[in-house]
């Protein structure tokens, strides 16, 4: 599959993840603070609530799911509804299954590679070195609400316009990740129900 | 001896190797009443619908992927607009088609060959439109079930069947079968909740659609 959908795919579940990491602040942190915190985050849980707007619906096609993160390089992206899917990335590997007749199948591999391929950079901003990003240029307003906003490089902008991470004032936990597409779509993630730091097993990242 | 021997077996391959080329015998009906024409469109929503399909695609003998799936369609002027999502709600494909034009809206690698929009919206049509105009024939097949038959001017002949569930094939110009589909009840504002759609040329694959409830 062409590089750009699978980049657009997991930067999208990248943003996210790094959004938690990045929301540790109270109320209008400062950037240096905001990324003196990253430090201080081990693990994320949390359950999602995506709302998907197309020109074609009337109404938004929502999906529900869940995620979990490790700091050392772990994720769990994982879509419990209207269909079960989940890419679990572990270190340099990712895998992707889908829930079908009963059971997980992995599935096509060609979107795999080049997940593989971006991983690199999402890492870096899991570890919120934004700065470092070949596809995003960064800017943060302190708020309160504090908000990133992601602006896509040459490329990338023609599949996003603009990445919004808002953050909630709870401490570590962000209130929503806002995606703008062209041609009026969008893209709304909600999040609820975060655990900082909780004990995470490793079979999530490992099986399905 | 030894050559009879050998020619058996070989004989029997050329045989099974024909046998795979035949076309379908033609299937003897029992001819349908005028008043059984309707029967054949039941298939189709009657009237502009929309609808969400999560979708399991299986390639060849065995990779799979899952995605979403939104068409609209109008059938009484032949309109379709579909959309094809990732499940993280990545659009990978999206089409209109009036009539015979189908205009492409937006395609991402592998899904923006001319190829794939033709045999996507080859597919879409063969689920959701009827075929244009009265069937060439229609009637009772001797197990009872309700047969129609369109030939269209290149030779293909879509057939529709009624019985516990809804079978519509898809036969090229030598009768040898292209795509059929499963259409399962219970029908939900006129769309089958449950479809399998398996492509045998011009490539190998199958869809396992489910329609999703209160959507959109």
């Amino acid at each position: 599959m062409k590089k750009g959908v699978w980049r657009k795919i997991v930067f999208l579940g990248g943003v996210t993840a790094a959004g938690f990491v990045s929301a540790m602040p109270v109320h209008s942190q400062n950037w240096a603070s905001l990324r003196e915190s990253f430090r201080n985050i081990q693990s994320v849980k949390a359950e999602f609530l995506q709302e998907r707007h197309l020109q074609i619906l009337k109404d938004p096609l929502v999906s529900e799911g869940r995620f979990f993160y490790l700091a050392s390089g772990s994720l769990r992206w994982e879509y419990l509804s209207p269909l079960r899917s989940v890419m679990l990335q572990k270190g340099d590997s990712v895998r992707l299954y889908h829930f079908s007749e009963g059971a997980w199948k992995q599935d096509m591999t060609q979107g795999v590679e080049a997940r593989r391929m971006v991983l690199a950079e999402m890492s870096q901003w899991l570890q919120g070195r934004f700065e470092e990003s070949k596809n995003f240029s960064y800017s943060y307003s302190q708020g309160p609400p504090g908000r990133i906003l992601l602006s896509p490089k040459e490329g990338i902008n023609r599949f996003i316009l603009a990445i919004e991470i808002v953050l909630s004032d709870r401490p570590g936990v962000i209130d929503r990740v806002e995606i703008t597409e062209p041609g009026g779509s969008s893209m709304r993630i909600t999040f609820r129900n975060v655990e900082i730091n909780a004990s995470l097993p490793s079979r999530l990242f490992d099986e399905p | 001896m030894n050559f009879r021997k050998k020619l058996k077996p070989s004989l029997i391959a050329v045989l099974m190797l024909c046998a795979g080329c035949l076309s379908m015998p033609e299937t003897v009906l029992v001819p349908g009443a005028p008043e059984d024409l309707q029967s054949c469109f039941v298939l189709f929503p009657s009237g502009p619908w929309e609808c969400v399909h999560k979708i399991e695609a299986v390639i060849g003998e065995g990779m799979s992927s899952s995605l979403l799936g939104i068409t609209q369609g109008d059938p009484a002027e032949r309109k379709l607009h579909t959309v094809l999502l990732t499940p993280e709600g990545f659009i990978l494909f999206e089409a209109e088609q009036r009539e015979d034009t189908i205009s492409v809206l937006k395609s991402v690698a592998p899904f923006d060959s001319p190829a794939f929009a033709r045999g996507l919206m080859e597919d879409v049509n063969l689920l959701f439109l009827p075929p244009r105009g009265r069937p060439s024939k229609w009637g009772r097949s001797a197990d009872g079930a309700v047969l129609c038959q369109w030939e269209s001017p290149d030779g293909y002949r879509e057939e529709i069947t009624l019985s516990t569930v809804g079978r519509i094939s898809l036969r090229d110009r030598h009768g040898d079968l292209a795509k059929e589909a499963l259409l399962m009840a219970p029908f939900v504002k006129g769309l089958a909740s449950q479809m399998e759609l398996r492509a045998h040329q011009p490539a190998l694959y199958m869809l396992r659609m489910t329609l999703l409830p209160g959507a959109p």
